[in-house]
């Protein structure tokens, strides 16, 4: 028997080209890895079974009669931005908007998505009408409903079912949907089955927005989604007659319409002269649109003018032209011993000024300390800016940039909103919950490369400072860390001084990231060899340089599994902030919809949503880093 | 036949040339164990030195004291005039006039071929990107390998890095070319396609100083063989000398198990 095989795959194998590795007839390939012996086919069908079970308990469970799913669908806009009130609601869809251009813009230029084989595509087409229609078999059949909607129990008080025909039939439109899905996957592998049509390829792009905009049209074309009831009272539960689809198709056309627009011209960016201009704005409007869109767009803050032409304004000013000129200064060839004392009293002063504020010693407003630490900072840097105008300018103008970013942004934060809310937070669900992982990933991330350059540095004061910043905050739970910068931090804030509490959790929850992600850079930094730094030392760059075009990016590739694993638990444990009060996506299905009125402990519809939900990115986020190691793989092979 | 004695028979070819790198008394220690010990030589202008001796002889430290890759911590090291201190700026200046070639490469995985090469002028030499390339080109047709511009190092063979590694040095139009051990990492049928392109440069006339145990290049392009033990420059001869008649016992005994 087994020598018959072994004949056939041998003449199986001569119709490939002989550097393809062949492929095993499916017959085969189950005989060689599933049913290689007695045991193994034992194994194999306990694993099916398993499996199987597995799945109709799922089935059973969302397709139960005791599910309400009406519960979610009525409140997805709860789910998505809490109390967000629906005058406003147009602020959420710009935010949203601004974010997905963004993205659109950053795809074009940097992906070079490759592509993937329409056989490919056929298996999955294949796969997914395979488990449809497996799904339609082991689903139990439907518990029988009589005249008046009630469930129909046996005498000895069990539910009634169809029977397995009748349910067959009932689902005839699964079946449909089905049998389409494999008929298209079969027709397509067979018409791409010979030897060169088996290569050709289509680009991911095209495939994801194929896929999108299948999605979106759905929108149109299906209304589905009926809202169970409008209430009166709280108007942010459901529109009034109207289904998901309905409410929301212009806006996602909207968004799928910004996402291509945006792709298409990061495209034609990407082979340019502009390309580095477009790459380096790019990446500043990722680091500070989500704070502008979170505390700027989505709050609206009542900015009281003359508290900004009297105080803030002229404050900004200052620090912007009075610091830009002493960093000129600071920055003159033949400034030199002069310039390093400069900026060791200035560090000391604003470091002091911070002490100063726990103690309460003398008032003075956040944004002043904060500018005097980054002007300190600043001056530090200054002896690399010395010399030519060029650079000076450059260090002048950057430090005129920053300020003016950070003023703007503590005015924003500290401005009480307009939107009415019927909760604290002007933001809950989803929304909350994706603001936070953005803006703590995207502020994380260079803090925490800073802290791993820090950690490795020669320096030992660096070293030293890194060091004792990562082990302190590694060695302290995320929750306390969120309940000391929620709780603990204005109780030390002398009177007059405030902090948005959304600000502060979000400043303790990025500081702690940070210094997990320092970490894991830094596994990527001591992977690289002495003999890299010799040779960039040996072409004559300058350690700057050296780290940025030499160490890093290679560091940096070599960390990206344990990177993603980092920003996939940051996201996860946003969940925490429930903790400090704060209603993120699960605590929102958790206990805000079983309050309810109308669905009273209704919770498990919720929670297996988000549940849903969450998968759906963190599986997004790491097949895409699998991509990314598969390209940057390249260098090293 | 003393140091002396050999320096001048060197010099005759370059006569009147400058001195290009001075070693006076040159200490080295790692701990307690002392790596070179007062070591003294000076390398003209356009010379061709090659530098051998068993493994551990300190030869591999002395190369690297040159550009400040390892510390020296007594004596003097001036290269083109510009003395070798804890002043970074004149640690730029040597390096940026100073070219490494490393025995395991030491290209840099990420970039590509060109990019490798482009890096150093770009950033360091200020030079446009077009111009930069047009100049890598250039040497990766000197070096043989003009098709292999948009590839990774890592898709290379070792000789090919290697030539690589040659180019990526001399796109900094150095005055000094430093060479640590260019073919111990080679396959032997990748060593003579290097051995090529560092003929090509001595001829030349760039000042080399070669790290090396292949006898047959320094017979054939060396100005001076240095024979090293114990972190001592034991012996210095033109080639003739040195393989056909050297004085020191230690400098046969070396010769017969090598040669």
């Amino acid at each position: 028997m087994s020598d018959v095989n072994q004949v056939s795959a041998d003449a199986e194998e001569e119709q490939f080209s002989p550097h393809e590795t062949p492929s095993l007839p499916v017959g085969q390939w189950l005989r060689k890895n599933l049913f290689s012996n007695w045991a193994n086919g034992i194994l194999t069908l306990l694993g099916v079974l398993a499996a199987l079970a597995a799945l109709r308990g799922v089935l059973n469970f969302v397709f139960s009669e005791n599910r309400q799913w009406d519960a979610v669908r009525t409140n997805l806009r709860a789910l998505m931005t809490l109390s967000y009130p629906e005058s406003q609601y147009i602020r959420v869809w710009v935010a949203l908007g601004f974010i997905v251009g963004l993205a659109g813009l950053s795809a074009g230029i940097w992906a070079n998505w490759g592509g993937v084989s329409v056989r490919r595509i056929s298996t999955w087409l294949m796969g997914t009408g395979a488990l449809l229609a497996l799904c339609v078999i082991v689903r139990e059949p439907s518990v029988i409903l009589g005249s008046d909607g009630k469930v129909i129990r046996s005498i000895d008080g069990s539910l009634r079912r169809e029977s397995f025909m009748d349910a067959m039939v009932d689902r005839s439109t699964w079946w449909i949907a089905a049998v389409l899905l494999l008929a298209v996957g079969a027709a397509l592998w067979s018409r791409f089955s010979d030897p060169v049509r088996r290569r050709v390829e289509v680009s991911v792009t095209s495939v994801v927005f194929v896929g999108l905009g299948l999605a979106v049209l759905s929108l149109w074309i299906a209304p589905y989604g009926h809202y169970a009831f409008i209430s009166e009272t709280k108007s942010y539960i459901a529109e009034s007659g109207r289904t998901v689809a309905f409410s929301t198709k212009m806006p996602w056309t909207v968004m799928l319409i910004l996402l291509s627009c945006f792709f298409f011209v990061g495209r034609f960016f990407q082979s340019g002269r502009y390309l580095g201009f477009v790459k380096g704005a790019s990446n500043l409007l990722w680091l500070i649109s989500p704070l502008t869109l979170f505390w700027v767009v989505l709050r609206d803050p009542a900015l009281d003018y003359g508290h900004v032409i009297s105080t803030d304004l002229p404050m900004g000013l200052a620090f912007g032209l009075l610091g830009g000129a002493l960093l000129w200064g600071l920055t003159r060839a033949s400034i030199g011993e002069a310039g390093r004392i400069t900026a060791t009293a200035l560090l000391v002063f604003a470091i002091f000024n911070w002490v100063a504020a726990f103690f309460g010693w003398y008032p003075m407003l956040q944004k002043a300390r904060i500018s005097f630490l980054l002007l300190a900072l600043a001056a530090l840097l200054a002896p690399n800016f010395m010399g030519e105008v060029a650079k000076r300018r450059q260090l002048v103008l950057g430090w005129v940039g920053v300020t003016a970013l950070v003023h703007y942004l503590a005015t924003m934060i500290n401005t009480p909103s307009t939107v009415e809310l019927q909760s604290t937070e002007f933001l809950g669900g989803l929304g909350l919950t994706l603001f936070v992982a953005l803006i703590v990933v995207l502020l994380s991330f260079p803090l925490g490369v800073l802290l791993a350059l820090g950690r490795t540095s020669k320096f030992p004061i660096f070293r030293m400072l890194s060091t004792s910043y990562i082990e302190v905050i590694r060695g302290v739970p995320l929750i306390s860390v969120l309940i000391f910068f929620s709780v603990m931090v204005p109780l030390f804030l002398p009177d007059g001084m405030e902090l948005a509490e959304l600000a502060a959790v979000l400043t303790g929850y990025t500081l702690f990231s940070a210094a997990y992600l320092a970490e894991n850079v830094r596994g990527g930094l001591q992977s690289i060899t002495k003999g890299q730094y010799e040779a960039a030392d040996a072409i004559g760059l300058t350690p700057a340089q050296r780290t940025g075009f030499i160490v890093l990016p290679q560091a940096l590739t070599v960390s990206i599994p344990q990177l993603v694993g980092q920003v996939i638990s940051t996201f996860k444990e946003t969940s925490l902030l429930a903790i400090i009060g704060l209603f993120d996506f699960l605590r929102v299905a958790n206990s805000v919809i079983p309050a309810q009125s109308e669905f009273m402990g209704v919770k498990r519809e919720g929670i297996l949503l988000v549940a849903m939900i969450y998968f759906f990115f963190n599986f997004t986020i790491s097949k895409y880093s699998q991509r990314l190691e598969r390209r940057v793989g390249l260098g090293e092979r | 036949m003393s140091i002396d004695d050999a320096t001048t028979a060197a010099n005759d070819r370059l006569a009147g040339s400058e001195d290009m790198i001075v070693c006076v008394d040159v200490d080295k220690f790692y701990g307690d164990f002392q790596a070179l010990k007062g070591v003294t030589a000076t390398i003209k202008e356009g010379e061709v030195a090659v530098v051998c001796g068993p493994s551990g002889s300190g030869k591999s430290t002395w190369i690297r004291c040159i550009n400040r890759l390892e510390v020296h911590q007594g004596g003097d090291i001036v290269v083109d005039g510009i003395e070798l201190t804890n002043d970074l700026r004149n640690i730029e200046k040597i390096r940026s006039e100073v070219g490494m070639v490393f025995q395991q490469f030491n290209l840099f995985p990420h970039l590509t071929v060109l990019d490798n090469i482009t890096l150093a002028p770009i950033w360091v030499r200020k030079k446009p990107r077009a111009e930069a390339e047009a100049m890598a080109r250039a040497l990766l047709d000197r070096v043989g390998i003009p098709e292999q511009a948009e590839k990774f190092p890592g898709q290379l063979s070792g000789g090919q890095q290697q030539r690589v590694a040659i180019a990526r040095s001399l796109a900094m139009e150095p005055r000094v070319m430093l060479f640590d051990e260019p073919t111990s990492a080679l396959d032997p049928e990748m060593i003579k396609e290097v051995l090529d392109v560092m003929k090509e440069l001595a001829r030349s006339g760039i000042t080399m100083m070669v790290v090396t145990h292949e006898m047959g290049f320094a017979r054939e392009v060396a100005d001076r063989i240095m024979f090293m033990e114990g972190g001592e420059i034991v012996e210095v001869g033109t080639p003739e000398h040195f393989f056909t008649n050297p004085t020191e016992d230690r400098t046969k005994l070396f010769l017969s198990q090598i040669l």
